[in-house]
């Protein structure tokens, strides 16, 4: 018997279709989940249960209870973690509904891991759930830290499990910590060096890694293997998982006093009535459209502008975010910006920086509009490395928080309708902290990042000084740690740590909070070595609103060749307590540099001092409208130096006894406002002097210029069409 | 016995004596001007009850307590003196970063995720007051960077130049190795002798506290020097004027670590928060006489809520960084919680829900709650229950304060109802039910944490308010027992009377009971008995100069302890004072195991990780005779025979599961002994309303105790 070939058999098609389904390579992260932002469609058992619990109070104690759930885990597990940034904030623990939104997250940490948390939820559910060898079942516990299926970055590691009640899958809970070391390859887990998402270490999708209610040995080894310090991993995984386990625990108390039904209720009820709550607070503000341009300065590799072109528009209750026009993605560093992790750092404005009271879950996003070119550095695809994503989304961040101040001005003046936070200028946006790898003094092998990312100073607010070293702008309430417990455990000898530098804030009628100074060496170990993740050290991310200046950048100084603390032990003249002393008066021999702010992983000897400082906050208003008096408290305090008193504040003063002569001071304020009128030209002027066709050819430009739908490549001749954008290969 | 304790708060100064078999309890309004006079007039209101002269009890009391609330009234006006602080150069503005968190330390959870909001508390010694020395030591106590005599010469004189009355010394370190403190010690009192009228006092930190974390001990020290001159002005005039009227004994001071000790061995930053730790210690006592395993004390006033924990088997719960005022600091202190949750808690529209929020704003005591008719306008607790029918507008405060209902019911019509879209009764019931279902959360988190079951404790509830709402938060904490001590409006000053002479000292180490690396136990015993022995020396010293005997003197020794490189320490109570065996050190790593299992889930310990000791503390203290809860009540109460005899009257009045019901009201002053008054009812006393939930039962026990307890599932009604 022969078949005819040519015949349509429907019978036929039917099978062709399910063999090309079912031959799947490899599932990869997936489009549909990663590129949304809004809740999961209301299920039908959540229907029922809203209509069936009416009572706002039983719903009001519910929510309460849950907040405090998600509270007493957190706390928890930054008691039992061992990792640096669990143990001083760098963490979190959040109640997920039965399809993955985050309803609710501890009132402490850092709450965009919590929000990045629903993607592998979601992928679980999509891909394991229905999936013979895999399967959701009580008891199961999930894993990942992959950024592409929802992450900051891979040195995130995720704990997850399903929460059932009888029988039926009613929520999930997760905590989240950064590990730090991750195998990558540069020790700390944050690599600068990966040039390919296969250089930044363990890279683990969504991944049952345990079964009733524990881990699997085998796959704990694993991961253990795949790290410099296994005894880390090992910690954190059972910490973590104590966490979730006391979430579900809780959870299921709450169902057995409440019933589902009030459970359920509540948890969808809290995300729509937060969504709908960030409506009429939007509704309150003005119409209108504001907008910034920022750079990233580096890939922490080279020095480079990419642009991060911001436009935020308020129309009605909806915020639209465009961040079009900006830097194509490097596809050979690891700077880029998953979509998902811009927004979840862009949830993190509103609910610190603008509207604190908000209850702390996804929900704020969902009247927001997010509009950026797929393959640019603020949305970059699968094949990019981004284990460094922070240095784009944090000035995306900055970008995002100054445009809804100039918004939240007006509201401000008028009663503040909106509800919202004071009004300020940009906090400093990058981790200013060292990263060090080797042996400890204790014998243990070790990578990991300094607490010190947690100190970054606040902008100026609107009727005061913005408030020195206070909190990275990823979290509240976070902790510095104490030196001598540093010291107790790693070989650091910190030179001069915790000491503000002065001039290192944005100046203004308001100035923003100060930087400290971090001098570190070494000793006591037979390998150690430093790395620094940070820009902003060529051009400022920080910016000053309504006049205030931009906080300075901030370079990364080392003296090398030199054991200093030999010197400083027989050498009662030398001293090593500021930066810019060391750096200007060189008391030790050895060779002085100076760098941009992004360091690979470097060997170094004992006594070699690596510096730099940790950032200010922007400034607020006219430095011609600060008090003078306020200046000499600056003055005494070291926050600033003379020459800032006199030639950007413009006071009069005696020197020495700091008693401010008013008319003086007066008289050189008018003067520097003459001078300003003198200085000054018309728009159109200046238009036309500043205004070239395409960027310089001696600047490393990516982004836009002059059309918002056209990206330049780091030179004028590569330029590319934004809806198909060619990933950039450094040399 | 013969004893009086005494502990002043921010109105009234409280008073119990203990008079051998008559306890006696007696207030008078506390006289901040001169606080001796408060305490004296307390003192006469007490001997009058005894119908002694005050001359004569003072002459024959054995011992007189006193717990302060001057540190924490110095800490909130900054009426300490002008300081200067003298640290490691470059590091002189780790006071003033405070680790970052500052800005937030001792505020709300809301405070602390405003950070465009936030402001850090002014320091306590300003930057200009402070100045570094060129010195280092290592974190093993090495020399690094030696101290130039010249040098610090030169920074004392800057200071001394700017106007500071007084030193602070805190070098990186120091507790490893103390030279350099010494040093800039030895120079100052070199260049200032005390025999001059100019001399200036000089705290070193390695004298406040071992414990490494340079931000936490700088702060411990500044605070007790800060508060050091007031406090000994205060005290030593009230120990003069106890003198000039016969009583010849030291002083003896409550401090916050749930001890006592003389005026002359306590530090100024140990008397902080005394009061409430003092009634936390009287809980103790409550706790063995009655035979109850587990107790939460829980203190409700007009704007906060104290918790506190009592569990079996003599543990006690420390804090180890506790929060002052805005400061973090090192010293171990008993632990006490609070949240913003009294019957000034303000009730306000929680627009994001549509729903209602309680506190953590307070209406305080001025203008206070809306219905106390003084200027407020913002809905309390008190004025929902009012509404709700428990408090006698005209028996409030026994009648010291007349309560105006119109003015709550339009507090909530205006702030609530037209959101609300509700009844006003009926918000008054929402009201009630989420300030107490807060209640009970914060005390459900805080004995969770600690690896309790709360469903398993007994609460003791104390404050004007508790008995009101005691029910409520115990019902959402399932937990079945009510305890109102007789003493409930002067039971801080009652556990002072309880307290034991108890000093600890503790200090920082790093030692690997288990080395993952090495593979090893420690075997280091001498090194560890040394420790031991130096921290139990410093204690022993103490209390012999308080004219104790060797012979009277206890020890606990205590570990802190962590798998790996975990950051916070869990605490052991070590059951041995010396250790000489590897099966002592198998022991203590076996009781670890357990009571971090109870505490975290049983398979989250990671002892591959390696099991360190990080600090050790070693309690030194004499157990002294305890006032005892048993027999001779306080109350005047008992006078009838029935419970019907003692019923007043009755007035509509709300309850769960019953709505709006007619409600009989008892007077708790002719409550007879023994007798249950079954719920729903209110007893009215003359300082506070009891609220007897549907299913629930009130007896007043022969120790002046007031029970109340839950008949589960049966309608006593």
């Amino acid at each position: 018997m022969t078949i005819d070939v040519r015949k349509h058999d429907p019978m036929v098609e039917a099978e062709v279709q399910e063999f090309l389904r079912s031959q799947v390579l490899f599932r990869g992260p997936d489009r549909e989940i990663m590129r949304y932002h809004g809740l999961a469609p209301l299920t039908e058992m959540e229907r029922q249960a809203m209509m069936r619990t009416t009572d706002r109070l039983t719903k009001t104690v519910i929510r309460n209870r849950l907040q405090m759930i998600a509270n007493e885990s957190n706390e928890m597990l930054s008691h039992i973690a061992s990792a640096p940034g669990a143990k001083w904030g760098d963490l979190i623990c959040g109640v997920f509904t039965a399809l993955g939104d985050l309803a609710i997250a501890s009132s402490n940490g850092v709450l965009i891991f919590a929000a990045l948390a629903q993607h592998p939820i979601k992928y679980i559910l999509k891909y394991w759930k229905g999936e013979d060898t895999v399967g959701i079942r009580e008891g199961d516990i999930f894993m990942h830290n992959d950024a592409r299926y929802g992450n900051v970055h891979n040195t995130d590691q995720s704990c997850i499990i399903p929460i059932f009640h009888e029988g039926e899958l009613v929520a999930w809970a997760s905590s989240i910590i950064h590990e730090g070391e991750n195998g990558a390859c540069e020790p700390g887990g944050m690599p600068s060096a990966a040039e390919s998402p296969y250089d930044e270490g363990l890279k683990i999708s969504p991944v049952r890694v345990g079964e009733n209610f524990q881990f699997r040995e085998d796959l704990v080894t694993y991961f253990q293997n795949s790290v410099r310090d296994p005894k880390l991993q090992l910690e954190d995984m059972r910490a973590k998982l104590a966490a979730c386990l006391r979430i579900r625990k809780r959870v299921l108390e709450i169902i057995e006093e409440y019933g589902i039904d009030a459970f359920l209720a509540t948890m969808r009820e809290t995300l729509e009535y937060t969504a709908d709550e960030v409506r009429r607070r939007l509704a309150a503000l003005p119409d209108g459209k504001t907008r910034i341009v920022l750079f990233a300065d580096s890939t922490l590799r080279e020095n480079v502008i990419a642009k991060i072109n911001c436009t935020l528009e308020k129309r009605g209750e909806e915020l639209i975010i465009d961040f079009r026009g900006s830097a194509p993605q490097f596809l050979n560093r690891a700077t880029n910006t998953v979509l998902a992790s811009l927004k979840g750092m862009i949830a993190q404005v509103f609910l610190n920086y603008v509207w604190p009271d908000l209850p702390r879950n996804q929900a704020v996003l969902v009247p927001v509009k997010f509009l950026t070119d797929e393959g640019s550095i603020v949305d970059c695809t699968p094949e990019a490395p981004n284990a460094q994503s922070m240095m784009t989304f944090f000035p995306a961040f900055t970008a995002v928080d100054h445009c809804l101040q100039k918004l939240l001005f007006n509201n401000l003046m008028n009663g503040n309708p909106a509800k919202a936070s004071d009004v300020h200028a940009s906090w400093w946006n990058t981790i200013s902290g060292f990263i060090y790898g080797g042996y400890t003094q204790h014998g243990f092998y070790v990578g990991n990042i300094t607490t010190d990312i947690n100190g970054m100073g606040g902008g100026a607010r609107w009727n005061r000084d913005g408030e020195p070293a206070l909190n990275p702008i990823f979290a509240a309430y976070v902790d510095l740690g104490e030196t001598e417990l540093l010291e107790d455990e790693l070989p650091f000898l910190c030179l001069s740590y915790r000491r503000l530098m002065a001039d290192n804030h944005g100046f203004g009628k308001y100035r923003g909070g100060s930087g400290y100074m971090q001098i570190v060496t070494h000793k006591d170990t037979p390998l150690w070595g430093w790395m620094n993740t940070t820009i902003g050290s060529k051009f400022p991310t920080v910016l000053g609103l309504f006049g205030g200046y931009a906080a300075p950048t901030q370079p990364l100084c080392k003296v090398r060749g030199v054991n200093s603390l030999e010197l400083l032990r027989n050498d009662s003249r030398l001293s090593a307590y500021d930066i810019v002393e060391i750096m200007n008066h060189k008391p030790f021999p050895g060779q002085y540099s100076t760098h941009h702010t992004g360091l690979q992983f470097e060997m170094v000897n004992p006594g070699e001092v690596y510096m730099q400082a940790q950032g200010g906050g922007g400034g607020y208003g006219d430095v011609l409208e600060r008090d003078p008096e306020q200046v000499m408290a600056d003055l005494q305090q070291g926050r600033i130096s003379h020459w800032v008193a006199q030639n950007i504040y413009k006071v009069a003063y005696d020197p020495e006894t700091l008693v401010v002569n008013s008319e003086e001071t007066e008289r050189l304020r008018k003067e520097e406002r003459r001078a300003r009128l003198r200085r000054g030209v018309p728009f159109q002027e200046f238009a036309a002097k500043w205004t070239r066709s395409e960027p310089p050819r001696d600047l490393p430009f990516y982004g836009s210029w002059d059309r918002p739908d056209e990206v330049y490549g780091g030179r004028p001749d590569v330029k590319m069409s934004t809806d198909s954008l060619q990933g950039i290969f450094m040399p | 016995m013969k004893r009086i304790s005494v502990d002043i708060g921010g109105t009234f100064t409280d008073c119990f004596i203990a008079w051998d078999e008559q306890l006696v309890e007696a207030k008078a309004p506390t006289t901040h001007y001169n606080l001796a006079q408060g305490f004296m007039n307390a003192l006469r209101n007490g001997a009058e009850k005894l119908e002694l002269s005050v001359d004569e009890i003072l002459e024959q009391v054995e011992s007189v307590r006193y717990g302060t609330t001057l540190g924490t009234n110095a800490l909130i006006e900054r009426s300490g003196p002008r300081l200067g602080l003298i640290t490691t150069a470059g590091f002189e503005d780790v006071t003033i970063i405070g680790r970052s968190r500052q800005y937030a330390d001792g505020l709300t959870p809301l405070e602390q995720a405003n950070v465009s909001g936030a402001d850090r508390p002014h320091p306590l010694i300003p930057r200009e007051y402070i100045v570094g020395i060129r010195e280092r030591v290592d974190y093993k106590g090495e020399v690094l960077i030696p101290a130039n005599p010249d040098d610090i010469r030169r920074q004392i004189q800057v200071l001394v130049d700017r106007g500071v009355r007084g030193f602070v010394v805190v070098l990186l370190n120091a507790v490893m190795n103390p030279v350099h403190e010494d040093l800039v010690a030895d120079i100052i009192l070199e260049e200032y002798p005390t025999s001059y009228l100019g001399s200036f006092p000089v705290v070193c930190s390695h004298d406040i506290s071992l414990k490494k974390g340079e931000y936490a001990r700088s702060m411990s020290t500044i605070i007790g020097a800060y508060l050091h001159r007031q406090m000994q002005y205060g005290l030593r005039s009230l120990e003069m004027t106890l003198r000039q009227y016969g009583y010849l004994r030291p002083l003896e001071v409550v401090h916050n670590t749930g001890g006592l000790s003389q005026l002359s061995r306590t530090h100024a930053l140990q008397t902080i928060h005394a009061g409430p730790i003092a009634g936390l210690s009287g809980a103790e006592q409550v706790a063995r006489e009655l035979e109850v395993e587990n107790l939460v004390t829980t203190d409700m006033g007009g704007t906060s809520f104290d918790i506190g924990i009592v569990a079996g088997g003599g543990i006690k719960f420390y804090e180890f960084a506790p929060v002052i005022d805005r400061w973090r600091v090192d010293i171990p202190m008993m632990f006490i919680t609070a949240i913003g949750a009294g019957g000034g808690s303000i009730a306000k529209f929680d627009s994001t829900h549509q729903s209602l929020e309680v506190g953590p704003e307070s209406a305080g005591s001025e203008p206070g709650p809306a219905c106390y008719d003084m200027g407020g306008r913002e809905p309390t607790v008190t004025d929902a229950d009012l509404l709700l029918g428990y408090l006698n507008p005209g028996y409030y405060n026994a009648g010291r304060i007349r309560l105006n209902p119109q003015r709550a019911v339009r507090a909530i019509r205006d702030r609530l109802a037209r959101h609300l879209v509700a009844s006003i009764e009926d918000i008054a019931v929402a009201i009630r039910e989420v300030a107490d279902s807060k209640m009970a959360q914060a005390i459900f988190k805080e004995v969770a944490l600690r690896g309790y079951d709360p469903r398993k404790f007994t609460i003791l509830a104390y404050g004007g308010n508790g008995p009101t709402h005691a029910c409520g938060y115990a019902e959402g904490l399932e937990v079945s027992r009510i305890l109102v001590p007789a003493n409930s409006s002067v039971f801080s000053a009652v556990g002072g009377g309880n307290l034991d002479q108890l000093h600890i000292y503790e200090r920082t180490v790093y030692i690997f009971l288990y080395h993952p690396n090495a593979g090893t136990l420690y075997d280091q015993y001498e090194e560890l008995n040394g420790i031991i022995a130096d921290l139990r020396e410093r204690g022993t010293r103490d209390i012999l100069r308080l004219g104790y005997k060797p012979e009277d003197i206890q020890y606990r020794v205590e570990f802190d302890m962590r798998y790996g490189n975990q950051l916070q320490l869990t605490t052991l109570v070590s059951p041995y004072l010396e250790f000489e065996s590897p099966r002592q050190i198998l022991d203590l790593i076996k009781r670890y195991h357990v009571s971090y299992g109870e505490r975290f889930g049983e398979g989250t310990q990671t002892p591959q990780a390696g099991i360190s000791i990080n600090n050790v503390r070693v309690v030194s203290y004499v157990p002294l005779r305890k006032v005892s809860f048993q027999g001779n009540g306080v109350y005047s109460s008992g006078s009838s025979r029935t419970v019907n005899e003692a019923l007043k009257n009755s007035r509509r009045c709300w309850f769960p599961r019953l709505g709006f019901t007619e409600t009989p009201i008892y007077d708790f002053a002719r409550l007879p002994i023994g007798e249950q008054v079954r719920g729903h009812a209110v007893v009215e006393a003359a300082h506070t309303t009891f609220v007897v939930y549907p299913d629930w039962t009130l007896r007043l026990l022969e120790n002046g105790f007031v029970e109340m307890v839950r008949n589960h599932g049966k309608s006593v009604d």
